[in-house]
Parts: structure tokens; sequence; C-alpha cells
């Protein structure tokens, strides 16, 4: 039973949106709790060395705040992205637990200290020195950014592995091409994400009078200066990427460059605001406004991950790992050998399907598609191949990483692929209760032939060729 | 399986089996003061039979030192167990990567429920240690108490379910056909129950430290009592709680036998046969010195630290022993040879020396923590 994972049916929902929204939810949450650290570090330096005493009060109601929301739905989301990955691309999540099982196991010894040093602050700070709550949220603080440290080497390395494709070296898989401009980037992000976060906390603290709570907003605006250096990180980090993810990013798919203009919009708009209106102009923003800008931050996130997710088509893991948790190296071996004849497990409600051929083109739709697609639901292949007539279909399948480049190779035999056809077919026409049964051999040889003609490889490496 | 677990093993299954065992002990006594803790909240804001002996009149169970405790420390459990539980679940995912993946999958939604109930369950651990509280009617309260230790034990029930399916790989298709995943409702049912009444020893040792701490703390009762009568409620809640621990225990071994018969032949001859049979010697001796460590406790009036110490190491030893015979059933009824591979294979991958450095360098720094809070310089 190797290789084989049950699929779920998620109804009209793609298992990739549900990961979606586990991890934007995730990542907001986690990068405040980073952010947050440093920002009550700074805090706390003003109120200790008299330069706001103001920041004393802040720091006490900010670090409430952070518990309750980052200790318990950032530590428990994180939790959650773990299990999301395995119902969406269990082939994934293990490939990457596997490769880098120490550093996660890092990452957890430095959780252990964000959680104790935390705590500690947060039931003593007031039985302790000025000197000492610095030192423990400074302790705090480099705890929640090391955990930063150490999952964006994971992350990045799923887009630019670098020297690691060659050597499987950790470290070069680690400190991959993606890994500083990624890391510095999303710093930046963090602290922009608490500051505002900030604002909203003075906003709502009932013993700040306004001039105490302008000082504040001002202060926490600080922390949104480092925004200056977005487009240069950024800039950066799409050079780091593969031409084609590029690609994709600035222009190669709509979608795409929608939530990447997105992204850069929303981070504009806060940045100028930060900059121009609350750092130069010391101006006031109250908490409606505060809330706003938040909500672009978290546009702004939302754009960013999906573009960081989907740039890495037709991959999950680049050169590694097909979306469809197949290896680029199985797909001539599938193609001979067939996708689903190991397959243990039945299509559920098979008793519903007309005959074995669409019973295996159900088969082959799960095995091959649906972690990014559905039947007929959200990004569904019913509707994205409507147009096209029988035999297109066919074409347009055997040779998939020609018709869109973003998509995998076909790793399944010409029989195969002609029930995936007949399974679309029949839904298409409103699943009817019979269906004609069998295969035109010259249908099959016909697909085979087209396979032949697109190869194995995916869409890029023929281009580089 | 001929060879003693771990060490008969193979180098790499063998340290993976180790580190896994050890993490998933830190996990499962900082889980089992949460599940029990919260039970017994529950059970004394159902039940608050007050004592004679308060200068206010009687203290309502809610206000004793127990419940006080476990309103304050919930929360900060909660979050440790979660954390502590991050690294087993980590390296369950280099040793059954194909069982645990499976059996998540196959229960889908079911599975995930439980990212929200605890959230949920956090939160109203937080609400339960909030002042406002007070102020709320005892419908309400006990309300909360209820869905916090039900939250609670819905968890414990996904995981256990989780567990007995990711074991049958015969039934996985069956099971995907048919949505349904308990295969076996008593297997299910006494596994649940031995882990559930094995929670309390736990959480009743770590309340045993805690209650001696409160002793010295007089701060923390001088709202309900005078110092002669907080002590007395002290003492009593602690032999009350060792009373617990112990019939609890006797319970969860009892419930483990019964479990061990509804093993099938060949992973009750393996945990009876050189794989096992160290490991439920070493159960049952901890689990003597333990008894007769709360026997002594409950009939002390001070509570002897010396035994307090021997009982603590003890339920370690024996936490450890219960987590190895769990590892000798699932290696019985997985693919051995698969699970070899592919640890053999986990171990090529460098890292290790980084997490060692690493765990040395922040354990020192958590140990610098709470030597900065123990020394509690006046601000």
């Amino acid at each position: 039973m190797n290789n084989f994972y049950p699929v779920n049916d998620y109804g009209p929902l793609m298992p990739g949106l549900v990961m979606a929204g586990v991890a934007i939810v995730h990542v907001f949450l986690a990068q405040f709790a980073v952010g947050g650290g440093l920002l009550l570090c700074y805090f706390q330096w003003l109120a200790m060395t008299g330069r706001s005493e103001t920041a004393r009060i802040f720091v006490n109601g900010y670090f409430r705040i952070l518990v309750l929301i980052s200790f318990v739905l950032g530590a428990l989301t994180g939790v959650g992205i773990w299990f999301t990955s395995i119902q969406v691309s269990a082939p994934t999540i293990g490939q990457m637990v596997f490769n880098f099982h120490w550093v996660w196991a890092t990452e957890w010894t430095f959780f252990c200290l964000e959680v104790v040093a935390g705590y500690c602050f947060y039931r003593y700070h007031t039985q302790l020195s000025d000197r000492t709550n610095l030192t423990l949220l400074i302790l705090y603080a480099f705890a929640a950014w090391m955990s930063l440290f150490w999952i964006n080497g994971i992350l990045s390395w799923q887009l630019t592995p670098g020297d690691w494709l060659a050597s499987r070296s950790l470290i070069d898989g680690f400190l991959n091409p993606g890994f500083w401009p990624s890391l510095l980037f999303r710093t930046i992000v963090c602290m922009t994400l608490a500051s505002l976060i900030g604002c909203i906390v003075v906003n709502v603290i009932p013993s700040l009078d306004r001039t105490q709570r302008q000082e504040l907003i001002n202060r926490a605006a600080h922390l949104m200066i480092p925004m200056l250096a977005m487009p240069v990180l950024g800039v950066w980090y799409l050079l780091t990427m593969p031409d084609d993810s590029r690609g994709w990013v600035l222009g190669g798919s709509p979608a795409m460059m929608l939530f990447f203009m997105i992204s850069v919009g929303a981070s504009l708009a806060i940045g100028s605001y930060a900059l121009i209106g609350l750092w130069m102009q010391k101006l006031y923003i109250n908490g409606a406004t505060a809330t706003l800008l938040l909500f672009m931050a978290f546009g702004a996130t939302a754009g960013g991950e999906f573009v960081r997710e989907g740039s890495r088509k037709p991959y999950t893991i680049r050169h590694v790992m097909y979306s469809n948790g197949i290896r680029p190296d199985e797909v001539a071996d599938l193609r001979i050998r067939g996708c689903v004849t190991d397959d243990p497990y039945p299509v559920v409600h098979e008793k519903d399907l007309p005959n074995d051929t669409v019973t295996v083109g159900a088969k082959v739709f799960r095995k091959q598609c649906a972690v990014c697609h559905t039947i007929d639901g959200s990004n569904a292949v019913v509707h994205l191949t409507a147009s096209w007539d029988e035999d297109q279909m066919r074409m347009n399948i055997a040779k998939l990483q020609q018709t869109k480049p973003f998509m995998p190779p076909f790793a399944g035999t010409a029989q195969e692929l002609e029930s995936l056809v007949q399974y679309i077919l029949w839904v298409e026409s409103g699943r009817p209760s019979s269906w004609a049964q069998g295969m035109n051999p010259e249908t099959v040889s016909q697909i085979s032939r087209w396979l032949d003609e697109a190869g194995t490889e995916p869409a890029e490496a023929r281009s580089i060729r | 399986m001929n060879q003693m677990f771990p060490i008969g093993f193979e180098g790499p299954l063998a340290f993976y089996l180790v580190v896994y065992v050890l993490t998933l002990v830190v996990h499962v006594f900082l889980m089992a003061y949460v599940l029990a803790g919260s039970l017994w909240l529950a059970w004394v804001t159902v039940f608050p039979k007050a004592t004679a002996g308060s200068i206010h009149g009687e203290i309502p169970r809610t206000k004793h030192p127990a419940a006080r405790i476990l309103r304050d420390w919930l929360p900060f459990a909660l979050s440790g167990a979660i954390t502590a539980g991050v690294a087993p679940l980590l390296f369950i995912q280099i040793l059954y990567q194909q069982q645990f993946y499976t059996a998540n999958v196959l229960l889908g939604w079911r599975w995930m429920v439980v990212i929200p109930v605890l959230v949920m369950a956090f939160y109203l651990l937080y609400i339960m240690k909030s002042k406002i509280i007070s102020q709320w009617s005892l419908g309400i309260r006990i309300g909360l108490s209820i869905c916090v230790a039900g939250s609670f034990l819905f968890v414990a029930f996904c995981w256990t379910t989780n567990h007995l399916l990711s074991l049958n790989a015969s039934q996985w298709p069956v099971a995907y056909e048919t949505g349904d995943a308990v295969q076996s409702l008593p297997a299910l049912s006494l596994r649940l129950a031995t882990w559930i009444t094995g929670t309390f020893p736990a959480m009743g040792v770590l309340m045993s430290w805690q209650l001696r701490g409160m002793k010295s703390r007089t701060d923390s009762w001088r709202d309900v009592a005078s110092d002669v009568n907080w002590l007395t409620l002290i003492e009593d809640e602690d032999r009350r709680i060792a009373w617990v621990s112990l019939a609890a225990m006797i319970a969860s071994l009892i419930l483990a036998f019964c479990y061990f018969l509804t093993l099938p032949e060949e992973v009750r001859s393996n945990l009876t046969g050189t794989a096992g049979i160290l490991w439920i010697a070493v159960l049952l001796s901890s689990s003597g010195v333990m008894i007769t460590g709360l026997i002594r406790q409950r009939r002390s009036h001070t509570g002897s630290k010396s035994w307090l110490i021997a009982v603590t190491g003890a339920l370690f030893v024996q936490l450890t022993a219960a987590a190895s015979l769990r590892e000798i059933i699932r290696l019985t009824q997985a693919d051995l040879s698969a699970v070899v591979q592919s640890t053999k294979a986990a171990a090529e991958i460098g890292g290790l020396v980084m997490f060692l450095v690493f765990t040395v360098l922040n354990a020192g720094l958590i140990a610098f923590c709470l030597w900065l809070v123990r020394r509690k310089q006046a601000p």
C-alpha cells in the first residue's frame, strides 16, 4: 500500500483552498508574534530609559493581547497547518519532514524557549525589575524570530532548492537562494503587523489620553520604517525565483499577477501612510483606521502567500515533487505501469458510477487532479475543459505540460487518460445512469502517440533544453 | 519481533524510537495534567460540597487550593502540552509516516476539528481563570467547566481513534469507503479509558508539588481562610488527590490488562516476549513504587518530600514504560522492514549536531529565564 494515500473530497472546496485558508491565518498570526516581540523590547526600553513612561502601560496591555492571540491561535494554527498539509498533500509534507526534521526539531527548541520566556514575563513582570523584564522580552523576541528563521529556510527551499538538488546537503537546502531575501522581507512584514496591531491596542487602552496615544502611535510607527527596504528586497526575491515562476507572477498567470498586485498595492498604501503620515507628519491614527490598515496588511499577506504557493507550479517542491505528489522521475514508469493500478482505495459511492471505465477515470482524477481541482466545484475540471471537444480534451491532457506550462505532465497510461476523459464527459453530461463501456483501440493509440510526443518532462525543462 | 525494545533494533530505528518515546513522555505528562485537571475542575464545579473550617464560613470546593491552582496554571499547562507535543508529532512522521498520514486523511474533518476544539478550550480556560467568572451564575460556570473537560475528552477520543485506525492497515480501504473510523468499539473504549484514568496520577504528582509551594505563599489564601485552616485544607487536599490518583492508577492498570486481552495474539506474544517483558516489569515495579508512595502520602499529615520525589521519579519511569509498550504494539502491526528502511534513510540526513547544540543552548536559556524569575528582583 506504499505511496498511496486516500484522497478526501471536500465538496465544492478544492483541498488547496483549505490549505490556503489555514496557512494565511497562521502566517499572519505567527508574523504578528515575531514582530510583537520586537515591538515590546523597543517599548520596554523606552519605558526603562525614561524616554516614555506611557510605554510601560502599553507593554502590559500589548503582551496580554500577544499571549491571547499568538500563544493560543498562533500555536494551534501551526499544528493545524501540519494537519492540513497532510490532508492536502501527504507526500509533500512527508518529503519536507524527511529532509528537514532536524531543522524542525531545532525550531521546536526555540518554541520551548519562546513559551517559557513569554510566560515568565506574562506572569511575573510586575514583580521583576525593568532590566529583568527587558531580558525576558529580548529572549522571547529572539526565540520568536528564530522560529521564523528556521521555517523560512524550509519554505523557501520548496521554490528555490538551489544547489541542494545536486548536493543533497542540508546547508545547501536550508540556505537556498531565496532564503535571505525571504527572511529579511518577512522580518519587515512582522514588524509592520506588530506596529499596526500596536496602534489598535493604543486606541483601546482606556487609561491613556490623546497626547499619550499619539506619542505611542508615533513610536510604534518606527517599526514600519524598514518598509522602505521592501521594494529592494522584493526585487531581490524575484530575481532568485526560477525564470518560469517569475514569469507567472509578472504577467504569465493573470490570477497570480492579480494577487501579486494586491500584495504590492496594499503594502505600498500602508508604507506610504506610515512613513508620510505617522513618521514624518506625526499624525494621529484612530482605532478604525488602524484596523483598516491591518485588514490591508492581511490582504497583502494573503496575496503574498498565494503568490508564494502558486509560483511553485507545477511543483510543490521544485524538481522534486509535482503538485499532485508525483515525482518527476516516476512519470515514465507510471506511463507504463499505470497510476491507479495499485490504488487500494475504492471510489466513494462507486455504485453510482455507470461502468469500470468511468470508475478508473474517477480514480485517475483523484490521484492526479484532486489536489488543485474539483470535478465540478471550485477550479472545476468540467468547467475548465467545457469548450474542448473530445479529441481536443484527449490531446490537451496528453500534452498537459504544453497545454498549460504550470501543469505537470500526465502520469498514467493511455487507457487511464481515456478513462479520465470519459469521467469528465460523464460528469459534464449530468451523470447519466448508463454510459458507453469500452475503449476504441484507435483512440487509445492516438493518445499514446500524443503522450510520446509530449514526453515525460515538465515544460520548463523542455524549454531550457 | 525477537529483539528487546528498543536496544535490540537497528541503530537508526532504535535512536528515533528513543527520541520519540522521550519527547512523547514529556507531552503526555503535561497533557495528563490538562485532561485530569479539567476533569477535576468540572467535578468540583458540579459538586461544590463545602468544607467547614473557614473564618468566613464554609469554603466551596471551587475555592479549594487545587481548584485555584488548576484555574491559574491550566492555560500555561495547555500551552506547554501543545508545544511539547510538536516534537513527538515530528518524529512520528519519520517513524510511521504511512500509518499516521493515512489515519489522518481517513478521519478527514473529524480529525481536523481537534484544532478549533482546542482553540475554544484554550480561550475558555482563560475565561475560567479571569476574575469576571465569579460574577456569573453557577449554571454558566458548570457549563463552562463541563465544556472545557468535554473538549479535552473529545480530543483524547480523536487521538485514540486516529491511533487505532493507523494500526489497522488492512481496514483502511473499508474505512475509506464506509467512513467508519472505529473498527472495534471495545478496544477503543478500553484504550481510551486506560489513558484517561492514567492521567490522574500525573496530575496528582504535579499538584502535590504545587500544593507544597502554595503552603509558603501566604498571599494566595489570605482572602478565604486563616493560616491554620488553610494549611489544614492544603494537607487535606493533598491527601484527597493522592487517594484519587491511587484509585485511578489501579483502575488504569486493570483497564490496560483488559485492553491487552483485546489485542491480536501476535501482539500479545511480543508484549510478553523478549520485546516487551522487561517493560512490563518496569511498568509494574514503578507502579508499585507509586502505590506505596501515594499510600504514605495519604496517611501522612505533612506529606513526605522524599516520597514525593520517589513517586515523581516512578511516574516518569512508568510513563516511559507505557509509551514503550505502546510502540511495541504499533511496531508489531506495522511493516517493520519499511520502518527500518525509512529511519535508516532519515538518519543519513544531516542536522542532528545542530539540533543538539541548540537544545543545550535553549535549555540553558530556559533555565536562565526560570532563574531570573526565581530571583524576583523588586521593580
